[in-house]
This record gives C-alpha cells, sequence and structure tokens, in this order.
C-alpha cells in the first residue's frame, strides 16, 4: 500500500493488467499495478528479471498497446507515445550515422525547428550531459556510456514532462554507472525533472529516487512502496552513508524472495528437453 | 566474405607471405618462359610471357584498348545506375508489404542461383547483337542481389532503432526516411557491390559471346586472328581491370563505413 | 500482438489458402495474361513473345525429342566432371590454405581478388590446350567453379572452434584422422555452400562455352534455336534449364542439410 498518496500526479497507472499467449498457455507479465508520479519527483521501479517492468515501461511509453487499465498524463489518457514522455532505452540507441549534434538534434527537427536554433539547444543539451568537445563525433567514436549520455540528450532535448528509462545503464561497468548515476542525479536535481526509472539494481535505485516502488516475480504485482528519505540535493558520496545501506538492505530483504522464486522458475524451464527455439 | 587484413600494421611474417606469393607468381612465369625457349611447351600454345608483355604496347597503340576500356565501362556504368534504382525501388516496395516479400523473395533469391546470362540469346532476338543486350544482361545478373540487400538491411534494423522512431511518433514516412533508410545503407550497399561485380562479369562476357563492344570483343576479335600473345595480354589486362574495380568497391565499402 | 496473427490465420484457414499462396497465384496469372496479351497483340515483331500455347507446345516436343535428352546428358556429364575436378582442387587448396596461417597470407589474396572476374574469356586458351570438344567445355566449368570452392572452404577452415582441434590433437590422431574425422565433418556447412556455388558457376561456365564452339550439349541447342528463329523452342528450353537449375541448387542445398543451419 502507498505510504503516502501524492495528489497531484502528473502521471497515473490505473490497474495494469499485461497478458501475453504463449506455447505454454497465457501468462500475466503485469498484474493489477498501479502507481502515480508527482512533478519533480524521481520514482524507481525495481524487481527481479522477469517481474515485467519492461513490459510496464513500454506500456507507460505508449509502445505495447495490449493491456487492460489505463494510463494518464497530465490528465490526458494515452494511447500510444505520449509528447510528454520521453524514453530512453536499455540497449544501445543512438543513430550511427548521425553526430552527436544531430543525434541529440533529433527530436527538435521533428518539431521543425530553424537549423541554427536546432543546434544552439543541441549544444545546450549536449553540455548538459557533459559531452562538450564532442559534437562532431559519430557515435561509433565514443565509449558505451558516452553514448549512452548521446542518447539521453537526445531525450532531455525534446523537454518531455516525463523521463522515462528502462534500465540505461545496464549494458555498463559498475564505475561508470555510479557517475553516470552522479550525472543524472544532477541534471534531474536541475531540471526537476519528474523521472521514472526501471532498475533492477538496487544501489542505483536507492541513490537517485525519493520513492522506489517494489515489484514481485512474474505474475508482476506492487508488493512495496518505499520512502526514500536520504537528504537533497545528493551525490553519489551518499553511497557510503548508513542510512543508505539500511535501505539497501531492507529492499534486499523484500527482493530476494521474489528473486529466488525468478531463479527456482529458471532452472525448471531449463529442465524441459526437445523445447529448443532458434 | 570480406578478406580481413591484419590491423596495426603488417608483421615481417606478413611482408614475408606477400614475397612468397608475389614470388612464387614470377617464378611460374620464369619457368613457362624457360620451358618454352626450351621447345619443352608448345609456343604455339602457350606463348612465352615476353611475348604477352610485349603484347602490350601493341594493344594500346593498335588495337585502341583505351578506347574498348571505356566502352565496356560506360556499359557497366548504365547497367548500374539501372541497377541500384530499380534494385533498391524494388526492394523498398517489397519489404514495404509483408505478404509482397513473403510472397516474392523466395523468387527472387531462386534468380539469384539461376544462369540468368544464359538469356542472352532471346535480348539479341529483342535488342539485335548491340550494347542493350549487354546492358541488359549486367543489369539482370545483378538485380536480385541488390533486391535482396535491401529487402535485409532494412528488416534488419535494430528493433530499438525502431523504437526509438515510435517513441517520438514519426509518421511511416519519417520512420522510413529518418530510421529504416540510414540505418539499412551499409547493407544496400553490400548488394550493390555484389551488382557491380556481377554486371561486370557478365557485360564483358555478353560482349566476349555476341562479339560486340568494347573489351570482351577484342579478346573475341584477337582470338579470331590466331594472335596468341595479344589474346593472352588482352585477357590479363581485363583481369587486371576487374581486380582493380573490386579493390576500388572494396575500398568505397570501408570509406562509407569508417565505424562498425 | 499475437492476436491479429491468430485472426489471420483463422481467415486465411476458412479459405483453405494461406494468403501468401493466393497472392502468388495471382501473380502468376496476371503475368500470364499480360504475356498471352502482348503476344497477340502484334506490337512486337512476329515471334519474340510467342504465345502460350506455342510455347507449351515446343515444351512437349522438347520434353520427348530424344535428341534432346541426349545433349541434356553431355552437358549434365560436363557439368559433372567440372565439379568434380575443380571441386576438389578447390577443397584440397581450400584445406591448405585455411589450415596454415602463413600460406594463406601469401596465396589468398590471390584466390579472393582473382575470383570475381569473367571467365568466359578464357574459353580461347581452353580450346587451344584442349581442342573443341567436350574437354574445353570441362576445363571452363572447373576454372569457374574452383574459386568459390577454394575460398569457401579456407574460410570454412578458420571458423572451425579451436576446441575440436585440440580434442583431436589431444587424442592423437594423425593428419588423414584430423582431416577425415574432424575438419572435413565440421565444416560441412561451408563445404556445401561452396558445392553449391561451384555448382552455379560451373553451369554458367559450360553451358555459356557450349552456346559459343560447339556441336553438343544444352548450349548448343539454345544458340541453334536462335538461328533459325525458332523462339518457342528456345523459350521451351530456358524454361527447363531454369526450372533443372534452380531445382538441383536447391537440392544441393536440402542435401547438405542447411535447413538445419537454423537449429544451430
Amino acid at each position: 500500500m502507498p505510504s503516502s498518496a501524492p495528489s497531484d500526479a502528473i502521471l497515473v497507472a490505473d490497474d495494469i493488467v499485461v497478458q501475453f499467449d504463449t506455447p505454454e498457455g497465457p501468462i500475466t507479465a503485469v498484474d493489477n499495478v498501479s502507481l502515480k508520479v508527482r512533478p519533480g519527483e524521481f520514482l524507481s521501479i525495481i524487481g527481479p528479471s522477469g517481474c515485467g517492468k519492461s513490459t510496464l515501461f513500454n506500456v507507460i511509453g505508449g509502445l505495447l498497446g495490449n493491456y487492460q487499465g489505463a494510463v494518464n498524463v497530465a490528465g490526458e489518457t494515452i494511447s500510444g507515445p505520449h509528447k510528454s514522455i520521453g524514453m530512453v532505452f536499455q540497449e544501445e540507441s543512438t543513430f550511427p550515422w548521425r553526430t552527436v549534434t544531430d543525434n541529440v538534434a533529433f527530436p527538435l527537427e521533428l518539431v521543425g525547428m530553424p537549423k541554427r536554433e536546432r543546434i544552439e539547444r543541441a549544444r545546450h543539451f549536449i553540455k548538459l550531459v557533459g559531452l562538450d568537445g564532442f559534437e562532431n563525433r559519430y557515435p561509433g567514436e565514443l565509449s558505451g556510456g558516452m553514448r549512452q549520455r548521446v542518447s539521453l540528450a537526445r531525450t532531455l532535448a525534446s523537454e518531455p514532462k516525463i523521463l522515462l528509462m528502462d534500465e540505461p545503464f545496464a549494458a555498463l561497468d559498475e564505475q561508470t554507472r555510479l557517475l553516470l548515476g552522479d550525472k543524472v542525479l544532477q541534471i534531474q536535481q536541475q531540471l526537476k525533472q519528474t523521472t521514472l526509472l526501471i532498475t533492477h539494481n538496487i544501489t542505483e535505485a536507492v541513490q537517485m529516487s525519493d520513492r522506489i516502488l517494489l515489484m514481485t516475480y512474474r505474475p508482476g504485482k506492487l508488493k512495496r512502496i518505499v520512502d526514500i528519505d536520504l537528504p537533497r540535493p545528493r551525490t553519489s558520496e551518499i553511497v557510503g552513508s548508513e542510512a543508505f545501506g539500511r535501505y539497501v538492505a531492507q529492499i534486499w530483504n523484500d527482493l530476494r524472495e521474489e528473486a529466488n522464486r525468478g531463479m527456482r522458475d529458471e532452472e525448471k524451464n531449463a529442465l524441459h528437453p526437445g523445447d529448443r527455439t532458434l | 566474405m570480406t578478406m580481413e587484413l591484419s590491423t596495426g600494421g603488417l608483421s615481417r611474417r606478413d611482408y614475408t607471405a606477400s614475397f612468397l606469393g608475389l614470388g612464387s607468381f614470377i617464378a611460374f612465369l620464369l619457368v613457362i618462359e624457360a620451358l618454352i625457349r626450351l621447345g619443352l611447351l608448345n609456343r604455339f600454345i602457350i606463348p612465352p610471357p615476353s611475348e604477352i608483355i610485349a603484347s602490350f604496347g601493341r594493344l594500346f597503340l593498335e588495337e585502341n584498348i583505351v578506347h574498348r576500356f571505356f566502352f565496356t565501362a560506360g556499359e557497366c556504368l548504365i547497367a548500374g545506375v539501372m541497377v541500384t534504382i530499380c534494385g533498391i525501388g524494388i526492394g523498398v516496395v517489397m519489404q514495404r508489404f509483408n505478404l509482397l516479400q513473403r510472397a516474392c523473395e523466395t523468387w527472387v533469391a531462386a534468380f539469384a542461383s539461376a544462369p540468368l546470362v544464359l538469356t542472352y540469346p532471346l535480348f539479341m532476338v529483342i535488342f539485335g547483337r548491340n550494347a542493350w543486350t549487354i546492358i541488359m544482361m549486367g543489369f539482370l545478373s545483378a538485380l536480385p542481389p541488390v533486391i535482396l540487400k535491401t529487402i535485409e538491411g532494412i528488416s534488419g534494423t535494430r528493433k530499438v532503432l525502431v523504437n526509438v522512431g515510435r517513441s517520438f511518433n514519426l509518421t511511416a514516412t519519417q520512420q522510413f526516411w529518418k530510421i529504416l533508410f540510414p540505418a539499412a545503407l551499409p547493407t544496400i550497399f553490400v548488394g550493390i557491390r555484389l551488382g557491380l561485380i556481377f554486371a561486370l562479369i557478365n557485360v564483358v562476357g555478353t560482349e566476349f559471346l555476341i562479339n560486340f563492344g568494347g573489351l570482351g570483343q577484342l579478346i573475341n576479335d584477337l582470338a579470331e586472328r590466331y594472335d596468341l600473345a595479344g589474346t593472352y595480354a588482352a585477357i590479363c589486362f581485363v583481369i587486371l581491370v576487374s581486380v582493380l574495380f573490386f579493390m576500388a568497391l572494396e575500398k568505397a565499402e570501408r570509406w562509407l563505413r569508417p565505424v562498425n | 500482438m499475437v492476436t491479429t496473427g491468430q485472426l489471420r490465420q483463422a481467415a486465411a484457414a476458412s479459405s483453405g489458402m494461406s494468403p501468401v499462396t493466393l497472392l502468388r497465384i495471382t501473380i502468376i496469372l496476371a503475368v500470364l495474361a499480360a504475356w498471352e496479351f502482348l503476344a497477340h497483340s502484334g506490337w512486337l515483331y512476329r515471334d519474340v513473345v510467342p504465345s502460350l500455347l506455342s510455347i507449351g507446345g515446343a515444351l512437349v516436343r522438347l520434353l520427348s525429342d530424344p535428341n534432346y535428352y541426349f545433349n541434356l546428358g553431355v552437358t549434365a556429364a560436363e557439368i559433372a566432371a567440372a565439379l568434380a575436378i575443380g571441386g576438389s582442387a578447390g577443397l584440397a587448396v581450400g584445406l591448405l590454405l585455411g589450415g596454415n596461417r602463413f600460406l594463406s597470407r601469401a596465396f589468398e589474396p590471390y584466390l579472393y581478388y582473382l575470383g570475381p572476374t569473367p571467365k568466359i574469356i578464357f574459353f580461347p586458351i581452353m580450346i587451344m590446350w584442349f581442342g573443341v570438344g567436350p574437354e574445353s567445355k570441362v576445363a571452363l566449368g572447373t576454372l569457374s567453379c574452383f574459386f568459390p570452392m577454394a575460398l569457401n572452404v579456407a574460410a570454412g577452415m578458420r571458423q572451425i572452434d579451436k576446441v575440436l582441434i585440440r580434442v583431436g590433437r589431444s587424442f592423437g590422431a594423425n593428419t588423414r584422422q584430423m582431416v577425415l574425422k574432424i575438419y572435413l565433418p565440421a565444416m560441412r556447412h561451408p563445404i556445401i555452400n561452396g558445392i553449391r556455388l561451384g555448382f552455379g558457376f560451373a553451369l554458367i561456365g559450360t553451358l555459356l562455352a557450349e552456346t559459343k564452339l560447339s556441336n553438343k550439349g544444352i548450349g548448343f541447342l539454345i544458340i541453334q534455336t536462335y538461328s533459325i528463329f525458332d523462339m518457342p523452342g528456345m523459350y521451351a528450353m530456358l524454361i527447363v534449364l531454369f526450372v533443372l537449375a534452380i531445382g538441383a541448387n536447391a537440392l544441393i542445398g536440402k542435401l547438405g542439410g542447411l535447413d538445419s543451419i537454423k537449429r544451430n
């Protein structure tokens, strides 16, 4: 049950249910999940692999239409990708054929902003993510962490009301993660950007969030909401504090059970021979 | 299937290997030369390499090989332009309409392995013994790889890039021009490279067979005149041109794809 | 997501035919109709587009003509010989180059760059060396199919999982055993692919050579129909040729178990 009920929510998801048809029968990926996001808050959704959080990401982002329930953004029910929601994907999503500037300017190009203004705006966001000096490079010349920053800058350039991120740092090593997490935190606090982060990394979630939603293993239900009462503004130094450690321990306690169920399920599936697909 | 050159400088082993390769070839030529001069090989079947090399001068001065080269190149260029426009166009349309793709893609793949160039007598009937028959042969044989690679390139766009486009609510046209097509270009160029190679091979081959045109016709001509050294020299020239053309295309592809 | 697919399948099942088959049949019928229209329109010179009936008649005459089967046999024998000689040479050279990095660096670039060149232009040389009989055609076919075979096998050698080679060595296998029990089985897919490509090129090389200078074989028959302007006959022969070529290609693929690549 939510421990604090936000009244002026900018994003409301009501009773989302998502089912998929598989050869073994229908499975429920997301089971009656509801959530509310306040403007300016940083909300993380955390859960073990297989808890349906990426499905939820696609539902809120409007990329998946086959669900029950409704998602409302600033009062409007969405029916496809909403212009107030900006998405950052888990995989490499920069356009390899465009320079950094042209990548970041992409959403501005779509709304017909004149070229000079576009480039200036793009520069601003490139600077924001700390990539000034790399404006004319191609993504292929950058590291993985830098490419994710380009994707982030591109989404931020569209100035979304809500930033929706699906494990954007999953492919990066731990140190890069912490530093990028720091950067995202700074940006979010500076822009007062409403952010919804999907992750399986507890440290990351506690580091950056105001609230954390814990999901159970499939069928994904909301297990608990944790208010993170760590002071703001924060930096990655908070990772060393006692309060931080307590939050992580508490959340892991809750999640361990779900993660175990996930692992046992996978082992059960692996024992079924003759089930080879591509 | 591309040749992977060792990156980051050639080692001494590589130089030795290249030396061995080149050296063997030269040694082979010298052995042939010696065997002919000793009378062990019939010089009316294999002319001495020295005579072949000497014939090159004749090819340039008397046989107008430069002019013929440009004629052949022109035919290849026309075939190349036609196949680029038609091949990419057909590929785009087929990919766009999934049912069409599922129905026809295997047909195109089947034609890729079929002896299309064997229809040249048919085209001779339609166009006569002239350049258009030759261009058509180059065009038709180059078409299947371009179509197939275009479909492959567009279909193979990474799903996350498609999702980025969807997350920005792009229209189908915007999605195609801003995301699918640019993402497909490297693969499309592979198809064009394959197509151009087939075009060259079939243009020269058809020139030889129907005795019309540039370089291919020259070889046929020299052979019919029993100019042995000249025939060998002309064949070497054509092979050289093919190899250089192939290398140039590879360079172009690598230039277009600096980061992979 | 899955539900629309199920709907489509249900619709197709009720009409008794998949939409793909339906579209294919429609396209074929449309092309045949356009052809027949063109044949009777009189726009093109007399028999350039003969009516479907005359082509059908020519097909029947062709397939019941023992002379045709004789020539088919000649061509098939030439191609088989070319594939046998060029294929085994290509296999041997490919194994050698693929197994030895140094030799590969020395000689493989030559194969790689000489491969995509027109081979039919070597035909005058082949005639000088082997005469005007089938031998020169076989020689050209051999030359054509050598390169794809050698290159595919060499590449295939390099792609073998190194651990398999270590296993063989650890059991003390000698060279012959290594080749027969480890290298060749591990490379069956590149080899089959090499054979498929080699067959295609040998087919083209041999047939083109026959059209240029021969008195036997399918190529010879095709050029004969050209010189007597027997268009329905030419079309019939080309149709049969394409069916056989595409069929043989698919057959080689099936025999090599290439479909099972997908499972790996």
